[in-house]
């Protein structure tokens, strides 16, 4: 055993790589049996079953070995140096956490709607390409992230990417991030908000039940503050039981003629609502309205997570979804565009998210017990949170692909009604009858499922199905509304923090050029702040609402684009202090993903802009409808809304590619100078301190 | 309450992020016993503030 690195001795913890070498073995079989059962019955139906062992047979494989070379020889954590924890120890943020724990709150702050609906929207490209870039894009690309962001945090007193970005690249590629990441914050709200808004337009109960966890979440922060302070497990506890009771009386409501048409809202209601929403929760003191939500969402995530978890593997339904469709080949109704790159752009979040680089140098580093933890926190947080991707990938491939294709096809691709819904469906070549459409909504407690865009309502479906098949038949309606509240649960809790979160960053920024615009406490500031970021995402998120090509088309790949960038700028960092701190023999193994990710995000941000297919490129949009303009075939005021907006869209991938290249370059220079030893290679790393507690 | 039990709630509070006041306490009494005790409503309001205060908590 090398003296440097005393990691994995594991004196008398119980780790997984103390498993024998035989269990080993079994595992890579097991893995290789799933992955070849995938191959070899292409045209077949597989059972989901196969899936999963593949998936984690890697997990276990690539966790057992590729992770310890990266702690070990790459990283080289050590048991011996004092964490921020240990050397802060304040009680409050910096606490040291055992590792199971700490796993847990690392899961819960990156798991989020994100490695849902990616997966799903992606399955229109069949079930394979989905399933490969999850499981190899999280071994390489985004575990490996996590876990580097989450080791230079810990190694400089839980610095946020951005400071990081600053001290080891330069002040204006950390103001560059700072900026990002804003803008990303953005986009990330508007397209997660449409996701909501399109799971609930119409539907009574949806509407009633996400209401109905405003008073909820009022009455819990009351308890927490005035009634009983500081208990916040008692209150969330009545939190969720009334959160299951207005989710059963939602079907009453839906099914009261005199009460169902108060809470039958449309897309635009529901959007204007989901807007002030934000905006309130951004000006009110935290403990009324987000922090008792934030608690709830993360029970019933964890709590749905593990529930999904155990449908499928009492389940073990069969993949009905093909391996491959036909829409590889980027005319595909979902979103346009080829399988590369947009697989690799639709799923981010479960595959390589930018987003989680700044929740791994955030509330983590600080509660780090030892460093050696951090192997299982970072890497293996981000296996589990890809296996929740795979999970949603079975889910939306359990579906009949023809009830998938007419859940999540837009308006535009399948007419008005349930007969020219099946007949584009089956001009695509799948099966499904009018009948089996309305029977369907008719079994969930809805009106119509068809093009209820977005991913949410058809992974609640292929979940409703699952749980239905494991826990009881029968109650297939309550349980798609469960899926459904647990998913506008979590975004809105997004929405709400995103945009207090964003209202800070402009806070910071506007106070460099006017100093009482920087004081978060000043009212007149923190609401025009909060107005300006909700006008920011609600402007995307009603351009969404109003587009004639469905929205997601349109943001969700935006999404994609400055995520999977906001990873290139982590990748940066990482790269960097590997540089920096003597390890650029090992600099590969962030560089790898770093390449593919610019090759993907350049590509997809390209076609987005330039490609000739109206459907996929902007600007060649913004063409077809100035043509329409012009011979009459659209009023001239709506239709120059829709110019200025591509525009606008492609404006917006053009700044992300732009920046992003920005901070890439600036950093390969850094590496050049150090490399060539013009520059010594200085990292700002915190000083050796021996841990108090060894062993 | 047995250990098991409070260890279990200890977990739960750490996993959702809330304040553990017993955990500062303790904190508080080991390390700088000098300093004011904070009644559970004075910390409770701190550490919502300084939780909520800056930077991301949740991922997509």
């Amino acid at each position: 055993m090398n003296v440097r690195t005393p990691l994995g001795k594991g004196k008398k913890r119980r780790t997984l790589a103390g498993m024998p070498t035989l269990l080993w073995a079994l595992l890579a079989l097991a893995g290789a049996a799933g992955w070849g059962v995938i191959a070899l019955h292409s045209g077949e139906t597989v059972n989901a079953a196969w899936l999963v062992l593949a998936a984690v047979g890697t997990y276990l494989i690539a966790y057992r070995f590729y992770s310890r070379y990266l702690a070990q020889r790459v990283l080289g954590l050590d048991d011996r140096r004092a964490t921020p924890a240990e050397r802060h120890a304040n009680g409050r943020d910096f606490v040291p956490t055992t590792r199971w724990v700490l796993f847990g709150h690392h899961f819960a702050a990156i798991a989020g709607a994100g490695p849902l609906v990616g997966p799903v929207l992606a399955a229109q490209f069949g079930y394979l390409p989905g399933t490969i870039w999850i499981v190899f894009g999280v071994v390489l690309g985004g575990a490996v992230q996590d876990f580097v962001i989450l080791f230079a945090s810990m190694r400089r007193d839980g610095k946020s990417l951005g400071q990081m970005a600053k001290q080891e690249i330069g002040p204006w590629t950390g103001l560059l991030a700072m900026t990002a990441v804003l803008a990303i914050m953005l986009i990330l709200l508007a397209v997660l908000a449409l996701v909501v808004v399109n799971a609930l337009k119409d539907s009574p109960w949806g509407v009633f039940t996400i209401l109905c966890t405003l008073p909820i979440a009022l009455m819990m922060g009351f308890w927490m503050k005035v009634w009983r302070p500081g208990r916040t497990l008692e209150a969330s506890f009545a939190g969720v039981a009334l959160l299951l009771a207005a989710l059963v009386a939602g079907r009453w409501v839906a099914d009261s003629p005199a009460m169902a048409p108060y809470f039958t809202w449309s897309a635009t209601t529901i959007a204007c609502a989901v807007m002030a929403y934000g905006f309130v929760a951004s000006v009110i003191p935290v403990w009324m309205l987000l922090c008792p939500r934030d608690y709830l969402s993360t029970f019933m995530k964890i709590g749905t997570i593990a529930l999904l978890a155990v449908g499928i593997l009492v389940v073990l339904p069969p993949l009905r979804l093909p391996p491959l469709t036909r829409f590889v080949d980027g005319t595909g109704p979902i979103f346009a565009g080829k399988l590369f790159p947009f697989a690799f752009i639709t799923i981010a979040c479960g595959a390589i998210s930018g987003f989680h680089a700044l929740v791994a140098s955030g509330t983590t580093p600080k509660m780090l017990l030892r460093e050696g933890d951090a192997r299982l926190i970072g890497y293996g947080g981000m296996l589990m949170e890809s296996f929740v991707a795979i999970m949603a990938l079975c889910a939306a491939a359990v579906l009949d692909p023809g009830v998938y294709f007419a859940i999540n096809a837009p308006a535009a691709a399948l007419g008005p009604t349930l007969q020219t819904a099946a007949h584009a469906i089956q001009q695509w070549g799948f099966t499904v009858t009018p009948g089996q459409l309305q029977a369907l909504a008719a079994q969930v407690g809805e009106a119509s499922l068809v093009s209820r865009t977005g991913g949410a309502p058809s992974l609640a479906v292929g979940m409703a199905q699952i749980f239905s098949g494991a826990f009881g038949r029968g109650l297939t309606a309550v349980w798609y509304h469960f899926a459904i509240m647990f998913e506008a649960l979590f975004i809105l809790t997004t929405v709400d923090t995103g945009t207090r979160v964003g209202r800070f960053m402009l806070q910071e920024l506007a106070g460099h050029v006017w100093a009482p615009l920087g004081r978060t406490s000043w009212y007149p500031g923190t609401v025009t702040a909060s107005a300006l970021v909700v006008g920011g995402w609600g402007w995307f998120l009603v351009q969404g609402v109003h587009d004639p090509l469905g929205g997601i088309n349109s943001l969700w790949p935006l999404f994609g684009i400055s995520n999977q960038l906001l990873a290139a700028v982590a990748l940066c960092v990482g790269t960097t202090v590997l540089i920096k701190t003597g390890k650029a023999r090992y600099a590969w193994v962030t560089l790898l993903p770093l390449g593919w990710i610019l090759a993907v995000t350049m590509t997809a941000g390209w076609q987005k802009m330039f490609a000739a297919d109206p459907r996929l490129g902007f600007l060649a949009h913004a063409r077809v409808t100035l043509n329409q303009i012009a011979s009459g075939a659209l009023a001239s005021d709506h239709g120059a809304r829709l110019v200025f907006n591509d525009r606008l869209d492609a404006a917006v991938a053009g700044a992300f590619m732009l920046v992003t290249l920005l901070v890439v370059a600036t950093s390969a220079w850094e590496w050049i100078l150090v490399l060539r030893r013009r520059r010594p290679a200085e990292s700002a790393e915190t000083p050796f301190v021996e841990a108090a507690r060894v062993g | 309450m047995s250990v098991e039990f409070r260890r279990l709630i200890g977990a739960l509070r750490r996993v959702a992020g809330m304040p553990d006041y017993d955990a500062y306490l303790a904190h508080l009494r080991a390390c700088h016993p000098e300093r004011p005790v904070p009644t559970r409503r004075e910390f409770f309001d701190q550490y919502v503030t300084a939780r909520y205060g800056d930077g991301p908590t949740r991922c997509c």
